[in-house]
Parts: structure tokens; C-alpha cells; sequence
């Protein structure tokens, strides 16, 4: 009842009219910088800093915590639309939702990404408002064995990430992993991999790779087809705008799905939204009556990562608050804003700055709702940017991503190193090896690395620590339980056909 | 009015301070601040604080900008000073980093003494801390404690050429121990080790701890300092309580490019001058516990010589490969 009273109160400070105007103007920055690839909320959180100085705390952290969840928001819309992701949390949202663009229902996929966001972002709140002491410290029982697990049975979704072949998957796995063992070795401070470039010694930006192997690719795909001229269509009327019912009724799990494991992996300073995405994509396929709809414009395969994505907000939050322990570079420059206004979050902070607390926590409903009705309407005006004609649009599209690129630390190195990895996609689609499993092993390889040699200094070289305690231990069975998910299925399908 | 009066008097004592030769210099393009680190990271924080007190004083006649070149550790950022050979307009922030990336990097070839010395900022002082549950209530506790099990206790921090585990190191030698590091990129990941019990000791930046410490969460040991910080008045330094190790200490400072015309380094040295002596900046090293600790630029070029002789004896004593 405590945390009721709180919320009550929390919504008298966020419903003054400045902090909602503050709420808004953070959610609509935070969906502008979401679209656009090269500026992440970090950055934008930082530049805008200076301006909050003289602001009243409250307001202030209502709006920058509004660009830090409403990026998520925006992230999306050109995964779908242009196969550009648009946030590295949003990378998973270009598997199926540029397919269901493909395919005719932009519109649709848009929508269901609104309400996915929605839904599963105030789940998240939920959780974060009423559960969370508990939740806190079983944050902090997750240790490096327990992160080298839960980072397996990332890996172990490979299998349902594989096209027609597992070889060749596992192939752009590996090559993924490597691609993350570049730059600087945390633990010897040696050089990996870097063939003499010191651009190299910091590894490989994410978005680098993301945007290279999606929409560079694409748009060189594009070049080489034979139909030149394609062009996606474009939805018309109402009716093709909205999700239809069925469509809904396909990602019912997946709502809930993509708010539970979004929350859950948000709370652990280690993972982050891009891994709670790709999980919650994995649960969703490996559950699923039809896996093979997968990659192909499955709406729940869109829902479950975009609600995961933002269920990880509340989740993220919670360390932040609790301990001052931020979980991300976004979460980071929040706690320094708040130190900076001399608020300082940790275990005290519930009681010595309610208004701030509790303020920010209503101000995180509040900002949902507004998310949400900024982004419905918009739907149609988005889906229009699919009638601008290829031949103007990839331009711009490359345009922005080399922009992007470049904008991060001017440095031209990173233009070669983007249009490589575009050459590398596009390569890699010609003879059939899917993209995904590189990503997915690009994000994982270096945290998964970095947990092992970490579990193995804490037990002095013994391999044992790695399965001997509980939570790793469930999480590698479930890692085995997807490795043998497709097995399974064989096996059910040979006994039915055989009862047949 | 007034404004103008104290501008025009900051401009005359500015002049009285650093000479004649200065009054020929001052920058008419905006002034870019280089920072190795992405926005929000420690240097990026602190580059902004100064163009915001800068501002908030009118200490400069141009705009000062931030510019943020993240990437190869510290190297995209130094070597983009080098390209800007003799300009007046730029200067970047360097810290312990820039003197340790080409120290251990066969690829990082700008070394900090390749660059223009301005000034010395702050030192970082650091705290030796423990869960609140620990049965170590002083560092002779741990040492004792880590002598009857080698090995076995654990320390969270960063990688193996951070601070901490140059300390780890000498400890260790100096009292015949043994103990585990273990690395973790971010702050936050150490300090959850620290709260989860999964490691017995870390050393942290005091202005990450402050509320822990506070709320009871954990405990401090010692602090790695010249002097007691104002804050933990009642800690003893790792000296007081009996180590007398070699340790360097965090610093930051400012650097220009190579062959800086020494008139525009005289015209950086009034700045810092000045932005060292405002209230604010005393506020900020406050709240941020830091050690204000500002040199003129001869006394920085010595400095960063000296400071680059003692890394390099600490990394090698640490087992590390030095390359230069």
C-alpha cells in the first residue's frame, strides 16, 4: 500500500502542467532521435544536460528519462519500414517487421509495435512500482556464472535463427563472435585482432555492423535484383493501416512474453534491451504452433521483441534508483544528472526525495500513454515514406546511415568499416547464410567471454562454478531444452505422421 | 554596465598575469574541447562542466564546443590533435588513459609528451571498500585474511592495467599475499559484484559510493590519497594505515596540439587560471570529490613526463608488456 500512496502522490507532481509539457517534449525528442540512426538517446541525453541545469530536478529527469524510453519508441519505425534499425535495441524488430513492410502491412507492423511498446512498457512500470525491493536484490544474486548461462542459452537460440541450413548459421555465428573479440582485451589489456589499425583498439561499434548488414545490404540486394523497379506497397485505406484481428490475437503471448523477459533481463546490469529483444524473439519462435512463419512477417515475432525492448525500461530503472548502479549508457548519464542536481540515487532515495522518485515513476505512465497516442496517428504518415520512389529513397537511406556513421566520432574509418560490413551482408545473402546469427553472436560473444573468464578467476580455475548454481544451472537446461527444440519437433511430426 | 566592467577588468588582470606576450592571442573561431570518451562518459562530463562555468563566468570570448571522439581507447582522440598540428582553436582533455594506451598498444603511436602540455586539473582520489557485512573492518584485516588462504579473496575492477590492480599488485608484493582480480568494464557491474557478495573488496571513485556508503550498504577501509578528502575525514589513508606503496593517481588535465604557438598556450594558461579560482569550479570538485590540483603549462610539461616515467615502472612491475 505504501508504493500505492507513493504512485498517488507521484501523479500530483507529474500531472503539473510544466512536468506533463516536459513529459512530452522528452517522449518527442526521444521518438525523433529513435528514427534517426546515427544519434542515440545517450548522446542526446548528454548534449541536452547543459540546458537541464537550471531546471527543477523533477522536470528535468521526466524529460531526459522521456528521451531515454521514447528512442525505444522510435527505434523501430525504420527497422520496419526500411530495414534500418534505428536503436541497437531495435535490431531484432527488422527481422519480422521489414517483412511484414514487404509484405503490405507497414501499417499493421507499426501498429503492433505501438501497442507492444505500450502494453509491455506499463507491465513493466507495474512490476517496477508494486515488486520491486525483491526484484532488487535478486538483481545482485546474478552473478558472472549466472550471466555466462543466461549469455549460453542466448547463443543456444542460433537454432531457431537458422534458415534452411544449421551449419551455415553456425558458420555466421562464429563469425559474429570474432567480430567482437576486436580491440582492447579487458582483462590483459592486450590488443586483439586490431592488424595494426588504432581505430580498431576500442572494437566495433554495434551500429556499425547492424546497419551495415541490414540496410546497406538490402539496398545492394536491391542493385543486383533483376526487377530493379520493385517497390514496396504501400497500404491504403484505414482498414490496411490497423492490425487486423487476427493479427492481434497472434501476438497475445507476445505481449506478455516480451514484458516478463524484457523486465526480467532489464534488471541485470550485465544484459540490456538488445539480448532481453533477442530472448524474447527466441521464447516466442520456440514456443510457437508455427515456427516457420518466422522471418517471413510472423506479427508476434515483431511484438515480442519491440515489448521486451521497452518492458526493460522499467526493469533497467530499478538498480539505477535502488543502488545508483546504471545498467547502459543512457542510465549512466541519468545518474549524473542526478547527482548533478544533487539528488543522489540509492537505497535512501525513496524516502529523502519522493517528489523525484515517485514523480519520475508517474511521469514513465504518463509518458507511455503519450508515446502511444503520438505514434498511432502517425502511422499512416510513416507508411507513406514507402511511396518515395527506390531510386530517391536508397539514396537517402545511404545518405543517413553513412551520416550516422561518420557522426559518432568523425572519423573515416568508420564510413569503410559500415560499407564493408554492407558489402559482407549482401555477400553473405547471395549464398544463403542468414544475418541474424552473426548479430546475435556480435552482441553476445564479447559479455559471454567476459563472464566465463570471470567465473573462472572467482573459482580459482574450476570449471564446476559454471553449473553448480541454481539460477545458471536452470538457465543452461533451458539452453539444452532450445538446442533440442527442433529435434522434438521432428520427432513429433515423424509420431503423428506415423499415428496417421 | 557592470558586465562589461568585469569583463574588461578580467581581461586586465588576465593580462597582468601571464605577460605581455598574450594580449596578442586570443581565439576568434569557436573552441572546440576534444574528449576520447562518448557523451556521458567521465571526461565528457567534466569538458562540459568547464564550457558551462566558462560560460556562466564569460571567460571566453568564443563559444566553446565539445567535441567527442570516442574509439580506439584514447587514440582516436589523440591522434585527432595531431592532425591538427599548430592550431589554436583546439584543445583536448587527457587523463591517466593517454599516457597508458601507448604505453601497452603497439598500435597507439601518440604519446602524451608528443602533444602541447597546458594544464594539470584534478587529481582522483579512491576508496578501498567492503560490503557492510564483511568481517574486515581495516586493511589489516584483509592482508591478514588473505594471507591464510591464498588465492582465495576476491577484488572487483577494472581491466588489468586500471589503477586498482597496479595497487592489487603492489599490495601483494609488499606483503607477500595473494589475491583474485576480477574485471568488469563498468563501474556499475564491480559495484554489484560488491553488493552481491561475489567479491570481498573493491577500490571506487568516491562520488559512485557516496549514498552506499551512506545508507549503510558498505564500508570503507582506506583512502588512496596525498590527504584525508574533507567527506571521509575519519579514513585513513592507505599510508596511515600502514602501506606505503607506489600508486599513481587518477588525473585529468588539458593538452593542445603539437607545436602550439606559445602565445595561445599562454592565453590557455590564464583561462584555466581563471576557471580554476570561480566558486563553481570549487563547488564541482567538491560534489564531485575530486582534488583540485591546476599547474601552469611549464610545470605540466614536466609533470607529464615524469607522470609517464612512473606509470611505465608500475606497469612493468605489474607484469605488463611495455612497448615504449
Amino acid at each position: 500500500m505504501e508504493a500505492l500512496s507513493g504512485l498517488a502522490h507521484g501523479f500530483g507532481v507529474a500531472l503539473q502542467p510544466a512536468n506533463i509539457l516536459w513529459c512530452f517534449v522528452g517522449c518527442f525528442l526521444g521518438t525523433v532521435i529513435g528514427i534517426l540512426p546515427g544519434l542515440g538517446p545517450a548522446a542526446t541525453i548528454a548534449l541536452l544536460l547543459p540546458l537541464t541545469f537550471s531546471m527543477d530536478p523533477t522536470g528535468g529527469i521526466i524529460m531526459l528519462a522521456g528521451i531515454y524510453y521514447g528512442a525505444k519508441y522510435g527505434g523501430s519505425t525504420t527497422s520496419i519500414l526500411l530495414n534500418m534499425p534505428g536503436e541497437a535495441s531495435s535490431v531484432v524488430s527488422c527481422l519480422d517487421g521489414y517483412q511484414m513492410a514487404r509484405k503490405g502491412r507497414a501499417g499493421a507492423a507499426l501498429g503492433i509495435a505501438a501497442i507492444a511498446s505500450f502494453l509491455a512498457g506499463t507491465v513493466g512500470l507495474l512490476l517496477l512500482t508494486f515488486v520491486a525491493p525483491p526484484l532488487a536484490n535478486f538483481a545482485l544474486r546474478f552473478s558472472s556464472p549466472e550471466y555466462f548461462a543466461l549469455m549460453v542459452m542466448g547463443l543456444s537460440l542460433v537454432v531457431l535463427l537458422s534458415g534452411i541450413s544449421i551449419a551455415k548459421a553456425v558458420l555466421s555465428l562464429v563469425l559474429g563472435l570474432w567480430l567482437s573479440t576486436i580491440g582492447i582485451d579487458l582483462f590483459t589489456a592486450q590488443s586483439r585482432f586490431v592488424f595494426g589499425r588504432s581505430e580498431l583498439l576500442g572494437g566495433i561499434e554495434f551500429m556499425t555492423v547492424a546497419i551495415g548488414l541490414f540496410a546497406i545490404a538490402e539496398i545492394l540486394l536491391n542493385i543486383a535484383s533483376k526487377e530493379k523497379s520493385e517497390m514496396l506497397e504501400v497500404p491504403r485505406g484505414l482498414r490496411n493501416l490497423m492490425p487486423s484481428w487476427a493479427e492481434l490475437k497472434a501476438c497475445r503471448f507476445a505481449f506478455v512474453n516480451g514484458s516478463i523477459t524484457g523486465f526480467i533481463i532489464g534488471l541485470l546490469p550485465g544484459a540490456g534491451a538488445t539480448i532481453a529483444s533477442f530472448v524474447a524473439y527466441g521464447i516466442e519462435k520456440a514456443v510457437s504452433k508455427h515456427p516457420e512463419r518466422f522471418g517471413h512477417g510472423a506479427p508476434e515475432g515483431l511484438a515480442a521483441p519491440e515489448g521486451a525492448n521497452n518492458a526493460d525500461t522499467g526493469g533497467a530503472l530499478l538498480p539505477l534508483l535502488t543502488f545508483g548502479i546504471p545498467s547502459g549508457s543512457s542510465t549512466a548519464i541519468l545518474l549524473s544528472a542526478l547527482i548533478l542536481w544533487g539528488v543522489r540515487p540509492g537505497p535512501l532515495m525513496i524516502q529523502e526525495s519522493p517528489d523525484v522518485f515517485w514523480g519520475l515513476v508517474a511521469s514513465l505512465y504518463i509518458g507511455n500513454v503519450v508515446l502511444l497516442i503520438m505514434n498511432l496517428p502517425m502511422v499512416g504518415v510513416f507508411a507513406q515514406i514507402l511511396r518515395v520512389p527506390i531510386h530517391i529513397l536508397h539514396p537517402t537511406i545511404l545518405c543517413v546511415a553513412v551520416a550516422g556513421a561518420y557522426g559518432a566520432a568523425g572519423n573515416l574509418f568508420d564510413i569503410g568499416l559500415l560499407l564493408g560490413f554492407g558489402l559482407l551482408g549482401f555477400l553473405l545473402s547471395k549464398a544463403s547464410f542468414p544475418t541474424a546469427p552473426l548479430i546475435l553472436g556480435f552482441v553476445l560473444g564479447e559479455p559471454m567471454e567476459r563472464a566465463i573468464r570471470q567465473s573462472l578467476a572467482m573459482s580459482d580455475g574450476d570449471p564446476s562454478i559454471l553449473f553448480s548454481r541454481p539460477i545458471s544451472a536452470f538457465l543452461l537446461a533451458v539452453a539444452v531444452m532450445i538446442l533440442i527444440s527442433p529435434l522434438w519437433r521432428k520427432f513429433r511430426a515423424l509420431r503423428s505422421e506415423a499415428v496417421a | 554596465m557592470n558586465k562589461y566592467l568585469r569583463l574588461g577588468c578580467a581581461a586586465f588582470v588576465m593580462a597582468l598575469a601571464a605577460g605581455p606576450a598574450q594580449a596578442d592571442f586570443k581565439p576568434t573561431r569557436p573552441l572546440e574541447i576534444v574528449v576520447h570518451g562518448g557523451p556521458g562518459s567521465g571526461n565528457d562530463l567534466l569538458a562540459r562542466a568547464i564550457t558551462a562555468m566558462a560560460d556562466q563566468a564569460h571567460l571566453s570570448p568564443v563559444r566553446m564546443q565539445v567535441v567527442n571522439k570516442p574509439g580506439g581507447g584514447s587514440t582516436n582522440a589523440s591522434s585527432y590533435l595531431v592532425s591538427k598540428k599548430g592550431d589554436v582553436n583546439t584543445i583536448g582533455i587527457f587523463t591517466s588513459v593517454w599516457i597508458i594506451d601507448p604505453l601497452l598498444q603497439p598500435e597507439a603511436t601518440t604519446r602524451l609528451t608528443d602533444l602541447t602540455p597546458i594544464a594539470r586539473l584534478i587529481f582522483e582520489p579512491a576508496l578501498v571498500t567492503v560490503r557492510a557485512d564483511s568481517p574486515f573492518h581495516s586493511v589489516d584485516d584483509f592482508i591478514a585474511a588473505a594471507k591464510e588462504k591464498p588465492g582465495g579473496l576476491k577484488q572487483s575492477g577494472g581491466n588489468a592495467s586500471s589503477r586498482e590492480n597496479i595497487l592489487r599488485q603492489q599490495l601483494m608484493s609488499a606483503t607477500g599475499t595473494r589475491w583474485t582480480f576480477v574485471s568488469f568494464p563498468s563501474g556499475g557491474e564491480r559495484l554489484a559484484a560488491l553488493l552481491g557478495g561475489h567479491v570481498d573488496l573493491m577500490i571506487l571513485d568516491p562520488s559512485e559510493a557516496t549514498e552506499l556508503i551512506r545508507a549503510g550498504k558498505i564500508r570503507v577501509l582506506a583512502q588512496i590519497g596525498d590527504e584525508r578528502l574533507p567527506d571521509f575525514a575519519d579514513i585513513p589513508t592507505l599510508a596511515e594505515a600502514g602501506y606505503k606503496v607506489k600508486t599513481f593517481s587518477q588525473t585529468r588535465g588539458i593538452v593542445g596540439p603539437p607545436n602550439m604557438p606559445a602565445e595561445a598556450v599562454a592565453y590557455y594558461d590564464g583561462l584555466v587560471a581563471k576557471l580554476t579560482e570561480t566558486p563553481a569550479w570549487a563547488k564541482y570538485v567538491r560534489e564531485n570529490q575530486f582534488v583540485s590540483a591546476p599547474t601552469k603549462s611549464d610545470e605540466t610539461g614536466k609533470f607529464v613526463i615524469s607522470y609517464e616515467d612512473q606509470i611505465r615502472t608500475l606497469l612493468k612491475e605489474a607484469g605488463m608488456k611495455v612497448e615504449r
